[in-house]
């Protein structure tokens, strides 16, 4: 082995994440916040006061766990409960070396991404009501329509709300957002005495090339102003050029969700916690993981295309040889993944792009608002257009009425997908697909 | 088999551009291509009557296909036969739509154009096959269409082998695995050197070529329509934020301004406040009430015409489009400025 290769085999972006994972099995209202044998209880004063801020009136706490007969509409954010490890600094001595989670809002925003985190595995905290541009989700925790987001598939802890009297909505949102991410620390903390059900070591990218193909996993966030932002560090990255990271940091909640439009197209905190394709990269045994790049979407073409060369440029800049492209939100960011796909290609890059169809109530209109021209592997996440029968249920959380469909938020509903809340995921969480008759 | 042939003003040897707002009418027997056709069909079958229309007057109302349809009925056919339109928009759309009318009315139907006209995805439930692109390929064009109604008139579906066009429907399904992991495994195989595996195929949306520019505005009828969803306060005709269905036409006449409090916005893709507060934002009539008071243009159209472009389907948006320009032909404008948002 000679000097150049030691070097670069011993070079890595980042220190590495260990996950501590506690595994959440049922979760309810109590007194106190506390963990014991998969069961989480969350302290409803406890969760109250975190919520406490001068833009919201009252906060209610319930669950709803799979299975229940429940239905949670209008979903804003999911957030997955995580906190640092208390004892884990370079000495073992140093309490909070590590730093905190959802740095620039919950924690400082310095760079996250290291030392060991726990997780509640399973469980996720909602926040569901009304925000301006804010369209209108629904998630079935039970029934047919279950099957198409992971989001049913957890126990959730969900935030409704009633905005301050006169407060400004963008005060409103950030505050419920703010209040949310401290609530899914806090609970994360009353799991993080106990023993972990699993531990995963999340190895930090490595620079120069290894045997593997390297994969970069550029993941396009949405920049279109207030109630339709995605915070990276507890920044906006509108008008910025293309970022790469350490997928630990994803970890950690380096990005969070400020985004409520589209529901079934948009990314949840959630999802960027446990990035999917990240997460797939990880697990194939074939390619090496070499980072993600962040890049806003601009809502002007040429912006567009310059942010697209860039994000190329940075994959190519870390040797990768190939790069799974997804977007967030409607027709507009097709645009994004396909000015990337060309991009990449164009520098001699293998591109993959993860793309939702609008494909039209009868699945034969054109997918996409705007294809790539020289790149053509394309995954597609479903249809967005074709309608889908929710079952009625019992209890409605996030609101009473429904005003797509003017319905009770109960009642038996026929809905394009597009209103289910992480169904058409874009970065690809979920197992829908789209595919002509055989 | 009896069969009504559907063509367009020009097909019927009416006229071109400057005809193409003539009404529905029938004449017997076949007529232009009609007759062709007939020569290929043989003694078996009969063009007993051709019904044609002006593109602009058939295409810019989705209604028109009621008078077309009852065109078609008073000759008592077993068969309808549109087209062949090649690519050209109206008249394939009207091909599509007379085509749908007639299979869903109990007429079984045959319409003939180019996979990228949009009428194609107006015909659904009848069939469509392919036709050339232009004019010149009329006479293979034909051949095909001779071919299709011939296996029509055996009591055979027409499929693949008979050029039949159109997108089979794709429909939802779950996959074993997630997409993020079928990307990973899409990415795979293309770094192994599959230049073809996809799980979606690209669409082709053609191209636009742009008009030459007015030789004199001057003397231009000019119209604004936008895509931002602008409609008078409250909304009166429902128009929907997202995923369009239709668009709609509101009065300019006697308005030199759009007040504040008077339209709004119902978009649902971008923040409204901007051009709610100042309407003009969307659709500049204040600007071209001055320039048609200063002589710059001839006289602005008085309605303006608007929809939501906000996850509409592109074979909608394409539709509305046809649907405009026949629209906007008959009106006699000869430009429109149409804002984006």
């Amino acid at each position: 082995m000679n000097a150049t290769s030691v070097r670069e085999g011993q070079r890595r972006f980042g220190t590495g994440l260990r996950l501590l994972a506690h595994e959440v099995t049922g979760a309810g209202l109590g007194e106190e916040t506390g963990y014991a044998d998969g069961v989480l209880t969350v302290g409803r004063r406890e969760a109250a006061d975190l919520l406490a801020d001068p833009a919201l009136g009252a906060v209610r706490v319930s669950c709803a766990s799979p299975g229940d007969s429940t239905r949670i509409v209008k979903v804003l954010d999911a957030v997955e409960p995580r906190c640092k490890g208390q004892m884990s600094g370079s000495d073992g001595a140093l309490a909070g070396s590590d730093g905190e989670v959802f740095p620039g809002l919950v924690g400082p925003a310095r760079l996250c991404g290291k030392g060991e985190t726990h997780v509640l595995r399973g469980a996720a905290v909602l926040s569901a009501g009304f925000l301006p541009r804010a369209q209108e989700a629904v998630l079935q925790m039970s029934g047919a329509g279950a099957e198409l987001s992971p989001l049913s598939a957890m126990h959730n802890v969900v935030i409704e709300f009633e905005p301050a009297p006169g407060a400004p909505w963008e005060e409103v949102a950030a505050a419920l957002r703010l209040g949310v991410l401290r609530l899914a620390a806090h609970l994360a903390r009353a799991a993080s005495a106990a023993a972990p059900d699993s531990v995963e070591e999340l190895e930090p990218p490595r620079a120069g090339s290894g045997e593997l193909p390297r994969v970069v996993a550029v993941t396009n966030i949405q920049t279109q102003g207030a109630f339709k932002d995605v915070l990276v560090y507890g920044r906006s990255m509108a008008g910025s050029l293309p970022t790469w990271i350490d997928p630990c940091e994803l970890a950690d909640g380096a990005v969070v969700s400020a985004q409520y439009g589209h529901p079934a197209l948009k990314n949840p905190t959630f999802v960027h916690q446990n990035n999917p394709v990240v997460a797939a990269l990880r697990a194939s045994e074939e390619v090496e993981l070499a980072g993600v790049v962040l890049c806003p979407e601009p809502v002007v073409e040429f912006e567009k295309r310059l942010v697209s060369e860039h994000a190329a440029r940075l994959v190519a800049a870390v040797g990768a040889d190939g790069a799974i492209v997804t977007k967030e939100g409607g027709g507009n960011a097709d645009g994004d993944v396909a000015l990337k796909l060309d991009a990449l290609e164009d520098l001699g890059i293998q591109s993959v792009g993860l793309f939702a169809e609008m494909a039209g109530r009868d699945g034969t209109a054109p997918g996409l608002v705007v294809a790539p021209t020289r790149a053509n592997a394309l995954i597609s996440t479903g249809n967005y257009d074709e309608l889908v029968r929710l079952e009625a249920c019992d209890r409605a959380l996030g609101g009473e009425r429904l005003g797509i469909v003017d319905a009770a938020a109960t009642d038996e509903l026929e809905l394009p997908v597009a209103a289910v809340y992480g169904s058409l995921n874009p970065l690809g969480w979920g197992r829908l697909t789209c595919a002509g008759e055989q | 088999m009896r069969i009504v042939h559907y063509v367009n003003q020009f097909f019927a040897g009416v006229g071109g551009e400057e005809a193409a707002g003539v009404p529905p009418a029938l004449r017997e027997g076949a007529v232009g291509p009609g007759r062709a056709l007939a020569a290929l069909l043989g003694p078996d079958h009969e063009i007993v009557a051709t019904v044609f229309c002006g593109d602009d007057y058939a295409a810019s109302d989705a209604s028109a296909s009621e008078e077309l349809m009852a065109l078609v009925r008073s000759a008592s056919p077993d068969l309808l036969v549109a087209g062949p339109a090649f690519t050209s928009g109206r008249y394939g759309l009207v091909c599509g739509r007379l085509a749908a009318a007639s299979v869903r009315a109990g007429l079984p139907a045959v319409a003939s154009m180019h996979p990228e006209n949009p009428g194609l995805d107006e015909a659904e439930p009848a069939p469509v096959v392919e036709s050339g692109r232009v004019g010149r390929e009329m006479r293979a064009s034909l051949e095909r269409l001779a071919r299709a109604i011939e296996t029509l008139a055996r009591g055979e579906e027409l499929g693949e082998q008979d050029g039949r066009i159109g997108r089979s429907p794709r429909r939802n399904r779950l996959a074993e695995r997630t997409a993020a992991e079928r990307g990973v495994e899409l990415l795979l195989a293309r770094l192994a050197g599959d230049r073809e595996r996809t799980e979606m195929p690209l669409p082709s949306f053609g191209s636009v070529t742009p008009s030459a520019p007015l030789e004199d505005p001057a003397r231009a009828r000019i119209a604004l329509l936008t895509e931002g969803a602008l409609v008078p306060m409250g909304n009166p005709d429902r128009l929907e934020s997202a995923r369009a269905t239709r668009w709609l036409r509101y009065q300019l006449e006697g308005l030199d301004q759009l007040e504040e409090g008077a339209f709004q916005s119902v978009h649902g893709g971008f923040s409204t406040v901007a051009a709610n507060a100042d309407p003009h934002r969307l659709l500049p009539l204040d600007v071209a009430r001055d320039l048609a008071g200063e002589g710059r243009i001839g006289t602005l159209h008085e309605e303006y015409l608007t929809t939501a472009g906000n996850g509409t389907q592109v074979a909608t948006a394409r539709s509305f489009g046809v649907e405009w320009a026949a629209e906007l032909r008959k009106a006699g404008v000869q430009a429109a400025i149409l804002t984006a948002t």
